[in-house]
């Protein structure tokens, strides 16, 4: 008995410290001079434009990531060719390297000067690093493995006989993945799309290093919350990172709300 | 709609499932594929439904050559051990499934299915789950039904299209044995209901000689024999028929059906002396297992009837002769 309250002790304790106890103490420092002063801080013209810059990285990462997610699952998990395993293997690629990596990685392929393909670029006139498409491209990378990861599990899980009954019943390839496949996966999509979301709302590194931090130009909300920091406006930095957990939050609650309709059927 | 197949070969990296097998289906029969696991029946079927492509050989169904067709184009059902079912949908939905399909091609898939077309699926679909005695569970969820009732709409979802053949691969496998002894019967009275063309895999030779009109043997990727019941029972074409088929004993280094050996009192011309090791009365029937003279075990199979007449008792002198059955050449 004791040990089963030293377990849940551990546990939540454990938690407290390393998450409950410093995003209150945000909340707090966000609210320290009223919630006007709070308000007034993340309704700057700088603000919302990094919150706009924010929901721009995952109006474009999250869905590209979706589709590709689902097509790479599917190739991994129902098909057999060489080189499967290699992208199996790269898919965990941006778990496994630093976002400055990342970020310096970008650089080196897409940079105005001595960039790979830089130069190509910027001769029709598409400037990629220090502005948007780089940003977004940095998103992408970092938020790629979480829709594979999630899909592939209920992929294996579900088998193909109901794929194949489908197909004696008459169903082409795409009336099957559509009527049969995707519906049967959709909660682990839903589950990866989730993360990708949190993920493209939380990256810093990787798009600050080909963000180039102008202020209103290329600077999204992490990067806001940091420039505030540092100019020591405390309240604009926690109250711009009460929002950005705020929507974090709504994403993870999202799920869970859609979710248990599954448990009654 | 019949089904012929003509030397049909596949193979599975080093292993042969079928070699060179050809058969031929006759319209509105029904046909059990009977043999041990590994023996090829299940590829066969699925060479048939489309969902395995033969390495050789060619399949058609009603005349029409269907080798190169995919499944969804072969007009088949096809009822799967463990039902397949589409769990995202209710038993309604599944059934209709088909049907579904049929009248929302590719192209107009997110286009709206007219009202009168509803209401003529639904109809069909009321029709059918009553066909399988699922009518009241229209609503519910595969994940709410007993494993029966779940093969019952797999069935009534393959006949919704109207399938020109219904292919059931051991359809009542994952069943205990009340419900399989139950859906047996079902299907033998389905069948004379509907008359469509049904082929099912089974490995239960009881199963296959209780529901089929015809059997086909299949081990090692070859066909054995393919006969009715009873010309399998009585006629076996060799020994791997007659064993999978019915019992075996031995007698005089030849295989013989347990029933078809006399046990005489007295010596006899071509009887052999053998001593009872035991006697077990299991009901009606009376199984005898003895000792010959040369020191080999056999048993026989009698009545109970008979072993009263006999006074059959453990360690007594008895002769046995085969009583004219016929055996394999």
């Amino acid at each position: 008995m004791r040990s089963k309250y030293l377990l849940r002790f551990l546990a939540l304790g454990y938690l407290a410290l390393l998450l409950g106890i410093p995003v209150a103490l945000v909340f707090w420092n966000a609210f320290q001079d009223g919630i006007g002063a709070a308000w007034a801080a993340v309704t700057t013209p700088e603000a919302q434009h990094a919150f706009y810059l924010t929901f721009v990285m995952v109006i474009v990462a999250v869905p590209l990531n979706t589709i590709f997610g689902v097509l790479a699952a599917l190739a991994i998990v129902r098909q057999r060719f060489r080189g499967r395993a290699l992208l199996n293997a790269l898919v965990d690629l941006p778990f496994a390297v630093s976002p400055v990596v990342v970020g310096l990685a970008l650089l080196l392929v897409y940079g105005r000067r001595d960039g790979w393909l830089g130069q190509w670029f910027a001769d029709q006139g598409v400037q990629i690093i220090f502005s948007t498409p780089g940003m977004i491209l940095a998103t992408m990378f970092v938020s790629l493995p979480f829709v594979v990861r999630e899909t592939i599990p209920v992929l294996r899980e579900i088998g193909t006989e109901q794929e194949q009954a489908a197909a004696t019943l008459g169903a082409g390839p795409f009336q099957t993945f559509f009527r049969v496949t995707l519906p049967a996966i959709r909660w682990g999509v839903a589950y990866g799309v989730v993360l990708t979301t949190a993920r493209a709302l939380g990256e810093f590194g990787a798009v600050s290093v080909v963000s180039g931090k102008l202020s209103g130009q290329t600077e999204t909300a992490t990067l806001y919350v940091e420039n505030r920091f540092q100019r020591f406006d405390e309240t604009g930095a926690y109250a711009a990172a009460v929002v950005l957990a705020l929507l974090a939050l709504v994403t993870l609650l999202a799920m869970n709300v859609i979710k248990p309709k599954e448990a009654q059927a | 709609m019949s089904i012929v197949i003509d030397s049909v070969s596949k193979h599975f990296g080093d292993f042969t499932a079928l070699d060179d097998v050809s058969l031929d289906v006759r319209d509105g029969s029904l046909t059990a594929l009977l043999g041990p696991s590994g023996g090829g029946k299940s590829t066969l079927l699925r060479v048939i439904a489309g969902l395995e492509t033969p390495d050789s050989g060619s399949v058609s169904i009603a005349g029409e050559d269907a080798t190169e067709k995919p499944p969804q184009r072969r007009n088949v059902g096809f009822v799967f051990q463990h039902y397949a079912a589409f769990k995202h949908m209710t038993v309604a939905k599944n059934v209709a499934f088909g049907l579904t399909i049929r009248k929302r091609p590719g192209w107009r898939m997110l286009a709206r299915t007219a009202r009168s077309e509803v209401e003529e699926i639904e109809a069909r679909v009321d029709e059918l789950l009553k066909l399988v005695h699922l009518d009241g569970f229209a609503h519910r969820y595969p994940s709410q039904l007993s494993g029966g009732q779940r093969q019952r709409m797999a069935l009534a979802r393959a006949l919704a299209v109207q399938p020109r053949v219904l292919l059931l691969d051991e359809p009542f496998g994952a069943l205990d044995a009340t419900v399989r002894k139950e859906l047996r019967a079902w299907l033998r009275r389905l069948h004379d209901e509907v008359h469509v063309t049904t082929v099912f895999v089974t490995h239960d030779q009881e199963e296959a000689m209780e529901v089929a009109e015809q059997i086909v043997v299949l081990n090692n990727g070859k066909i054995e024999q393919v006969g009715s019941p009873q010309e399998l029972y009585e006629q076996p074409a060799n020994e791997f028929v007659m064993g999978f088929v019915g019992p075996i004993s031995e007698l005089s280094g030849r295989s013989i059906r347990p029933h078809d050996v006399d046990i005489l009192l007295e010596p006899h011309d071509g009887a052999q002396e053998a001593m009872i090791d035991r006697v077990l009365h299991l009901g009606f029937e009376v199984r005898v297992e003895l000792t010959l003279g040369d020191g080999e075990k056999t048993w026989v199979q009698t009545t109970k009837g008979q072993a009263d007449e006999l006074e059959l008792t453990e360690g007594e002198i008895v002769w046995l002769r085969p009583n004219g059955a016929r055996v394999p050449a």
